[in-house]
């Protein structure tokens, strides 16, 4: 029991971290150690796999990319470019109390939803049958959007038009 | 059960870990000279600082490796289900067309030369 | 729950206990290999066979001085060795070093800890390895450390690629993501004298995962991280006494993780060897100590390996990495896996 109030606790602080940290440095590493007590808290729960699942994609790929920015430009530059703002301040204190609200509305209202969740193995287990049968659809319209993704990224970060028209 | 033995692991671990440098802080020479506190560049004194512009390969392989990372963790669920189903051929027919998709972006990113590093 | 207690303590200090104990007779191995194949004598004087040479080493690593540089990162300075030491040694705490053990009126399993989903887990810790270099090469404040950090990572992650295929592909074959079943379908003999590993299932497979192994533990001819003759030493650049001997640890021990994992799926983990199970016989004690020997067997077999490639090949240069990676363990990844699943679907059917 306590080791449950421990993880959600160092959430909240490393989430608070990420936003009102000064250095960007700090706000990266800080997501990364909000998304491995996450995968934590999934693997307390009894899910090894979607902790797995988390680790590597969230903390070992999302994060990855988060600290190559922080490595590959100049940080020295942007040192002040997380002042405080009264704006950052309430917009967030806004969305965090519209958030508990609905948290709230849920809890009270026992919705069926929450009542059945039972994260362990098995049920993810159960979870993948669906996947694969009802909703294969929706599965490999994820496949496209990825495909979508990675024409994105690529036509984003390379020069080749830039370069052609400086030929011209 | 199992998240006990985890934490128990892994407490242990990392004060493995911190008791390693902590020995060698107390029991290591203490003699600071100036000149060994400075960067490292093959004896020479220090160019320029050490962030500087990088090249953006680096960067494109991160988010292709997080793309590419998703599409096979969508195969290990699938390799699970697949012997659990009955619906054998309806499971191959989606594989095929997930590995047709998939294969349709490593072409593109191939053809595109993103990840050319000879020029 | 004292006895639960004094259990998961018990299997905590022997798994760490393992490859710890082993590390510095797998570094004497790997100096006097190095001198057995450039024909010199290698360590010899201190004890007999220089064996005692490893713990005059890490007598020295403790006595040297600490260089703490002034333009470092601090924390993240010191937080990097420990964070590499760390992550190393996680994967390890679902390797099985033996069968499940009935023992005290219930089944014992020598794990750390016991999950059928226990194979997702140590790769997906063994894939945080990455974070350990970026902060050492980052904190460093350093254009070798930074270079090095930096090519060590991109090259980590391509190789996690066609490592990760390979095992959809072993899952799928295994038809069970369970390592103890992994391992209880390898125990049979072809014609009583062939091993029915799974190295001779899916020799692709086990192809891209040991290139996957060395390439993301960082050795020849992929330590273009520390490519000494182009930047120095790469992301331990900056470091000296024990948090470079951290370093260094954690690059054995990763390595041991991931042989310990290529072994599970492809050569029968704990399964003994064959001519093992002569002697064993139906003594249960007797079988968890060859269990036991087989996978440490297994294992060090697989440490000479590294140390016998680290003398044989060259180092690559960077694009024939990037390119080796991208463009051909990738797809090849990528055709075993479809090549295997048509076969066992149109086999079954």
């Amino acid at each position: 029991m306590a080791i449950d109030i421990l993880l959600t606790l160092l959430t909240v602080v490393f989430s608070l971290m990420v936003v009102f940290s000064k250095k960007t440095v700090v706000a990266a590493f800080s997501l990364l150690m909000t998304l491995l007590v996450i995968a934590m808290i999934y693997f307390q729960l009894g899910t090894v796999f979607l902790s797995a699942v988390q680790v590597l994609v969230n903390a070992g790929a999302i994060a990855i990319l988060f600290v190559f920015v922080m490595m590959l430009i100049n940080l020295e530059q942007f040192q002040n470019n997380r002042e405080k703002s009264k704006w950052k301040l309430i917009v967030s204190t806004l969305t965090m109390l519209v958030l508990l609200g609905v948290f709230a509305l849920v809890i009270n209202n026992n919705i069926e939803a929450l009542s059945v969740v039972n994260l362990t193995d098995n049920s993810m287990k159960t979870l993948f049958a669906k996947l694969f049968d009802v909703y294969y659809l929706p599965f490999e319209m994820a496949t496209v959007l990825l495909l979508a993704s990675i024409v994105a990224s690529i036509v984003i970060t390379s020069h080749d038009k830039a370069e052609k028209l400086e030929e011209k | 059960m199992e998240f006990a033995a985890f934490i128990v692991f892994f407490l242990i671990a990392c004060t493995l870990a911190g008791v390693l440098l902590g020995i060698s802080s107390l029991l290591g020479q203490k003699r600071k000279t100036v000149r060994e506190m400075d960067i490292y560049e093959s004896g020479v004194n220090p160019v320029g600082s050490a962030t500087r512009q990088y090249d953006i390969k680096f960067y494109v392989t991160a988010i292709l490796f997080l793309l590419f990372d998703v599409e096979i963790v969508f195969l290990l669920p699938w390799a699970m289900a697949y012997k659990e189903t009955t619906n054998t051929g309806f499971m191959i027919g989606g594989f095929v067309f997930f590995m047709v998709i998939l294969l349709v972006g490593y072409i593109f990113v191939i053809n595109s030369k993103a990840l050319k590093w000879e020029e | 729950m004292l006895e639960a207690a004094i259990e998961i303590l018990l299997k905590t200090v022997v798994i760490l206990a393992l490859p710890l104990g082993a590390l510095p007779l797998i570094i004497h191995v790997e100096r006097r290999g190095a001198a057995f194949m450039q024909k010199r004598l290698g360590p010899n004087r201190v004890g007999p066979f220089g064996l005692l040479q490893p713990l005059a080493d890490v007598a020295k690593f403790m006595f040297k001085e600490e260089v703490h540089p002034t333009h470092v990162k601090p924390f993240f300075y010191t937080a990097a060795p420990v964070v590499a030491l760390v992550v190393a040694l996680l994967p390890l705490a679902c390797i099985p070093v033996a069968g499940p053990i009935e023992a005290f009126g219930r089944t014992i399993f020598p794990e750390v800890f016991r999950s059928d989903m226990g194979i997702f887990f140590a790769f997906a810790v063994s894939a945080l390895g990455s974070y350990g270099i970026l902060l050492a090469g980052w904190a460093s404040n350093n254009k070798y450390s930074m270079l090095g950090a930096l090519r060590a990572c991109a090259q980590m992650v391509s190789y996690e690629l066609s490592l990760s295929t390979s095992v959809v592909a072993m899952i799928f074959v295994y038809g069970t993501n369970d390592i103890h079943q992994m391992i209880s379908s390898q125990t049979g003999y072809w014609f009583g004298v062939i091993p029915q590993w799974g190295f001779f299932y899916q020799p692709v497979a086990a192809m891209l995962f040991l290139v996957g192994i060395f390439a993301e533990s960082n050795r020849l001819p992929f330590d273009l991280a520390e490519g000494e003759s182009e930047i120095v030493a790469g992301y331990h650049l900056e470091y000296s006494s024990m948090k470079f001997a951290l370093f260094f640890m954690a690059e054995y021990i990763h390595m041991i993780a991931l042989s310990a994992l290529f072994i599970i799926m492809f050569f029968g983990g704990y399964s003994l060897l064959p001519g093992f199970d002569l002697i064993a016989g139906n003594n249960p004690a007797l079988i968890v100590v060859l269990q036991v020997a087989s996978l440490v067997i297994k294992v060090a077999l697989m440490i000479w390996f590294f140390v016998w490639v680290r003398w044989t090949l060259p180092r690559f240069r960077y694009d024939q990495l990037m390119n080796l990676g991208w463009e051909r363990l990738l797809p090849l990844g990528i055709a075993n896996l479809i090549v295997t699943v048509l076969f066992v679907y149109f086999r079954n059917r």
